[in-house]
């Protein structure tokens, strides 16, 4: 991949002296498992840099595909922020929503621990580039005690440009004790360019409070799209994480979730939809580093014509987390028979009174089922339909936001009834 | 209204049906008996269309050959076959399925589709004849249904369905005497002059509650004996023991008071 290291006015410390974890951490190799199906000929194309703000203003033709949401928003174009799109006028009480960039000012602690990483921490190459690329996005802090019922919308829109044709952005969740709020993050794109986006959202919950975090992508499928979430879970706090991987040549979505205090509870859900030649990565951990934490991990695939998904799970169980209830479930449905679909667990428990369970699944639509429909007068296709979108509801059922819902059926086109 | 005539049936080249005979008139009630493996359900399904089975022989309902058709097109034709294990389908919404199946056979008859607020009545009527709690329909297509659940759910989209003809395969087998009950009055609110049933059991509990004009008896793939309800009762008495190990022609011609044993 290319990289500019040209300072941009104003950096402090310089994108240079960011990228120091560059050294120490070698591109991604089809040798690493967590990149193992990552098309790296087409990673090696991105070209990332200073993010500047991009001369175009969003295209009215993106703006329609966003999700209307009523609640606050922080639009980004190319990895800067768009005021003309964003609303973060008028606030409930108890939130802060500022940009990433005015974050640095306004909210320092919180951005400071943002990009605060070790070498060690920093899993892969992509980390360190939005490590030094990636200055502009969303801070949200929700202050203790206060419940939010709007969700507060992210967009990042991606219309690559030639002289740098990728973009890194970044999110902050902090929620206060006792807190709890919905945020959506909703990453689309725009043209036939190839280019791509690599996000990064850090999520810090305090004692007993709820997150609900929906992921959308849904970029072009001339673009790569890499996300990592990295959250950190106090006492009994509990996410809630959704995430809905459509778009993209490549999409990856990676969840480094931590439940640092007792009884916390994670529980991660999601569906990747594939056709064409798209390949669709998820790449779970959750650690387990507290006595009786609980977490879920259910994802699905739906996987068409020459499509790969892949499903990377892992559950680590820290010594003395005793008393952890960790499930792991993963179903594919292929639709083709060039479409494929790898499943991989990964479990490590170093605890005593651990509850870990797991299982995959890989098939084809059931005949069984096929049959009983067209008994009844559903024609084949129909059917087909009705037991496709019978497997990707199950995942679709979970999100209780009605606009978002609304929004995927319609994606998937599950538009009727 | 059926005129089944010589049928045969084989399913990974093992013959089952060899040869079968029936004609349903209008309004009537038919009980197929006979032994495990005899081809009870291989009939049912091979007038319903499942895949994998090599059909020989003739199947017509009101005149529309039935063999030459999709599943789809059978049961748009007005056939509608009660499963002996109705298949669970986690994630679609019963109503959603309902509305769907009944809409797809108007479509395929030139009528108008029916609107979800006006298929709530319609299938709340269902739901009272199977008597079925309130939520049921909200559950996804008999997943995680109990026994008598699932079979009530077969007589409901039945009744949603509103078919020429009924067959009902082991509709009463795994059910305690209340879903029986249930289901059976739910048979006999269904009965009228211009639909006809088939009931396809191996037990001759359910005749106490459904009266069949006929009882046909099938051995071997075959119709080896008809009459009317008396003959149910006399295998209930006796068992197949008559119609086993026979010359499968002489048995046909067999009188079926099993009095010339």
């Amino acid at each position: 991949m290319t990289v500019t290291t040209t300072a941009a006015a104003g950096s402090n410390p310089s994108p240079a002296e960011r990228l120091e974890p560059m050294d120490v951490i070698d591109h991604p190799t089809k040798r690493d498992e967590a990149w193992r199906y990552a098309p790296h000929g087409e990673l090696g194309r991105l070209s990332f840099g200073p993010q500047v703000a991009s001369a175009r203003s969003v295209p009215a033709e993106v703006a329609a595909l966003i999700p209307k949401l009523d609640g606050p928003r922080i639009v980004m174009l190319n990895g800067v922020v768009d005021d003309a799109f964003s609303d973060v006028a008028d606030l409930p009480d108890g939130l802060r929503l500022v940009t990433l960039a005015d974050g640095v000012n306004q909210q320092p602690e919180l951005v400071d621990a943002h990009f605060h990483r070790s070498a060690e921490d920093v899993a892969d190459a992509f980390v360190a580039l939005n490590l030094a690329f990636g200055r502009d996005g969303a801070v949200i802090d929700v202050a203790e005690g206060h419940e939010l019922d709007a969700p507060i919308h992210i967009v990042d829109l991606v219309v690559p440009d030639e002289a740098q044709n990728a973009s890194c952005s970044g999110v902050v969740i902090h929620l206060g004790a006792g807190s709890s709020a919905t945020v959506v993050e909703t990453r689309i794109g725009f043209g036939n360019e190839f280019g791509g986006s690599n996000t990064r959202t850090t999520i810090t919950l305090d004692e007993n409070a709820t997150l609900d975090h929906v992921v959308l992508q849904d970029a072009p499928s001339t673009q790569i799209h890499l996300t990592r979430m990295e959250v950190t879970q106090g006492t009994g706090s509990v996410l809630r994480a959704r995430s809905f991987n459509l778009g993209a040549r490549y999409g990856r979505i990676a969840y480094d979730v931590h439940l640092a205090g007792e009884s916390a509870r994670a529980e991660l859900s999601g569906l990747y939809v594939g056709t064409g030649e798209q390949t669709l990565d998820q790449q779970i951990t959750v650690v387990h580093e507290a006595e009786n934490c609980t977490s879920r991990q259910t994802f699905r695939g739906i996987l068409d014509d020459q499509s790969t998904g892949v499903f990377n799970g892992g559950i680590a169980v820290r010594p003395g987390a005793d008393g952890t209830d960790a499930e792991q479930s993963n179903d594919n449905l292929l639709l083709s028979n060039r479409a494929e679909a790898n499943t991989q667990p990964r479990l490590e428990i170093l605890a005593d009174d651990v509850s870990c369970k797991h299982g995959a699944t890989v098939g084809q639509l059931d005949d069984d089922a096929m049959y009983y429909l067209r008994t009844r007068g559903i024609p084949a296709d129909d059917a087909r339909r009705l037991l496709i979108r019978g497997f990707a509801d199950q995942v679709v059922h979970a999100v209780d936001i009605e606009p978002v819902r609304m929004w995927i059926n319609e994606r998937l086109g599950h538009t009727d009834g | 209204m059926l005129h089944v005539e010589n049928l045969t049936a084989s399913i990974g080249g093992t013959p089952v049906l060899k040869g079968l005979d029936l004609s349903v008139g209008a309004g009537e009630v038919h009980a197929i008996m006979g032994p495990n493996g005899s081809g009870k359900s291989t009939f049912a399904h091979s007038l319903a269309g499942r895949d994998g089975y090599e059909i020989g022989g003739t199947a017509t309902l009101d005149g529309a050959d039935l063999l030459d058709m999709e599943p789809e097109a059978r049961a748009a034709a007005g056939l509608f076959i009660g499963f002996q294990y109705p298949v669970e389908i986690p994630g679609v919404n019963n109503m959603y399925f309902l509305r769907t199946a009944v809409n797809a056979v108007r479509r395929a008859r030139g009528e108008t589709e029916i609107g979800a607020r006006d298929f709530l009545a319609v299938a709340q009527e269902a739901m009272d004849l199977v008597e079925m709690k309130p939520g049921f329909l909200n559950r996804s297509v008999n997943a995680g249904f109990s026994g008598g659940e699932k079979k009530r759910n077969e007589i409901l989209q039945m009744a949603v369905l509103k078919p020429r003809l009924a067959v009902l395969d082991e509709t009463d087998s795994g059910l305690d005497v209340d879903s029986l009950r249930i289901i059976a009055a739910g048979v006999n609110a269904l009965r009228d002059p211009e639909r006809s049933v088939i009931m396809i059991t191996h037990y001759q509990r359910l005749l106490d509650y459904i009266k069949p004009d006929f009882v046909h008896v099938l051995v071997d793939g075959r119709i080896v004996a008809s009459g009317d309800h008396t003959l149910a009762l006399h295998l209930d008495d006796h068992g197949y023991a008559d119609y086993l190990n026979h010359e499968l022609d002489d048995a046909a011609e067999r009188p079926f008071s099993g009095a010339s044993r």
